[in-house]
């Protein structure tokens, strides 16, 4: 592509090669490009544009991750057979290409699709199973599943199509459970390429402003192709990390979505789907509660009146037993009073004559003995106060001539005479010193 | 009672235990008056709860929601 202009050598810019003819470097542009390898590509056709006049039909195609422009020559469009719609899953094969423009017309780069043919299942699937294993890794299956979710919500919301059938089966089925709380209806499309991300808008705000307690998405069946809204990336990241719990209900049984996978329950249909909203049924819970209440107060009543019972039993038994002793007693001092007469007569009448008098004799003999030790006891004390045991320690006893005891020296002296006793008997004693 | 957050389901669970545990017999008189206290009171909560969403069904379009808050922002000094 290095090719300057002929006989002129404009200045460049330091450090780049040329300049050069944009036109010639568009041409090789368009070359290389469509030297790149054909190719089949996979994604949703979006902004679809099959003029009535035109060489081409021009369309979008995408996924969450990119887009590329399309261009198909109309024979050849016509030749693949296929009606293209916005929202289709569609396979293109072909390769890049580029339109260099000219003095009056515009540039423009467009992948140039040869054949054309809708996404199959398989191709779908394929996808789905890509993806699915992609936020598994992540963990994303499990958040919602973690989340508490009530049994009796008061405020259900539900995102669907405001004019599917779906409403109805699951409004149908909450007045057959006898629920008839508050609904915050959050509507969005639910089969194109706009469907997702209204989808996922409804849930942020069903979440946000909508103070509601379970959120349920549900459409009735339809092909994978269809379904596809529900497999989409951002919307199935928004769910997953959704604080409220979402209940899934999209398509039939046989269908499962990446919504299915990361949302709190997934549900075959739109009636099962108010099941799992509604737990409770409401109809029957509150004939529940009534019996509940019925029994809760036979219960206690019944506790209440078998303790009363018990306690009136329990009454009576002190009384019984305090008789049932008394009369006991009462047995027991009739028996002693009659033992204690009988024993008073046998003691009587066993105290006869003879054993009477040894009896009185023994008495009698106790009583003198008992004196006789009170006459020693008293002698002994008379002993100890006779003047001669005193004499007998060594002491003397001075008698005047009348039989005086003379007791002071004074006594003595005008005795002039005495007699001195000692222990073995007395000798007359004469005072000769006169002096007192 | 353990600390759960009291809903329609731990009201009921709770009462099925209390019913359980009158008619077994097992409980003294102060307990079997208190757990018939409690048991009321958990069927009034329950109740309560079975009336919310039995009075009739009410209907809202989210769009309405937001548009109604929308407009609560731009009324002066909300």
């Amino acid at each position: 592509m290095n090719v300057p202009l002929p006989g002129l050598e404009p200045a460049g810019i330091e450090g780049y090669p040329g300049p050069f003819a944009v036109g010639r470097y568009a041409q090789e542009l368009r070359d290389r490009l469509r030297r790149f390898a054909k190719v089949c590509l996979i994604g949703e056709a979006v902004n679809v544009s099959v003029p009535a006049r035109g060489a081409n039909v021009w369309f979008e195609l995408r996924d969450a991750d990119g887009a590329l422009p399309c261009a198909m020559w109309r024979n050849e469009y016509e030749r693949a057979g296929v009606e293209l719609r916005d929202g289709m899953q569609v396979v293109v094969a072909g390769g890049c290409d580029y339109y260099p423009g000219g003095a009056k017309a515009s540039p423009s780069f467009a992948f140039r699709v040869k054949e054309l043919r809708p996404a199959g299942e398989g191709d779908l699937l394929a996808r789905l199973e890509r993806l699915r294993r992609k936020l598994a890794e992540e963990g994303l299956f499990e958040p919602q599943k973690r989340l508490p979710r009530p049994a009796l919500p008061k405020r259900i919301g539900v995102v669907t199509a405001e004019q599917g059938a779906a409403k109805h089966d699951f409004l149908a089925a909450l007045e057959r459970r006898g629920w008839r709380g508050t609904i915050v209806w959050g509507y969005a499309p639910v089969q194109d390429r706009r469907a997702a991300p209204a989808i996922a808008t409804a849930l942020r705000d069903l979440a946000a402003v909508g103070d509601v307690e379970v959120i349920v998405v549900t459409r009735g069946g339809g092909s994978i192709a269809d379904l596809w809204a529900f497999c989409d990336e951002a919307l199935c990241r928004t769910v997953a990390l959704l604080p409220v719990p979402v209940i899934a209900a999209v398509g039939h049984e046989v269908d499962r979505t990446l919504i299915d996978d990361v949302a709190a329950v997934s549900c075959s249909t739109p009636t099962h789907a108010a099941a799992e909203a509604v737990r409770v049924h409401c109809d029957d819970a509150r004939a529940e509660l009534r019996e509940r209440a019925r029994r809760l107060d036979r219960c206690a009543r019944a506790a209440v009146l078998n303790r009363a019972r018990a306690l009136r039993l329990l009454a009576r038994e002190p009384r019984h037993h305090v008789d049932r002793h008394a009369r006991h007693l009462h047995q027991l001092a009739r028996e002693l009073r009659a033992a204690s007469r009988r024993g008073v007569r046998d003691r009587t009448r066993h105290l006869a004559a003879p054993e009477r008098a040894a009896t009185l004799e023994r008495l009698a003999r106790r009583i003198a003995e008992r004196r006789a030790q009170a006459l020693a006891t008293q002698a002994a004390r008379l002993r100890a106060l006779d003047p001669d045991r005193t004499l007998e320690r060594g002491y003397a006893l001075a008698v005047g001539p009348g039989g005086e005891v003379l007791s002071t020296v004074e006594a003595l002296h005008r005795a002039g005479r005495f007699e001195l006793r000692v222990s073995d008997g007395a000798t007359p004693v004469r005072v000769e010193d006169s002096r007192p | 009672m353990n600390e759960e957050p009291l809903t329609y389901e731990t009201a009921v669970r709770r009462l099925e235990e209390i019913i359980k545990a009158l008619d077994s017999e097992q409980v003294g008189l102060r307990e079997t008056l208190d757990l018939t206290a409690e048991g009321k009171r958990l069927i009034e909560f329950a109740a309560g709860e079975l009336e919310a969403v039995g009075k009739g069904l009410e209907e809202l379009r989210l769009d309405d929601l937001i548009e109604r808050l929308e407009a609560a922002g731009r009324e002066p000094g909300s």
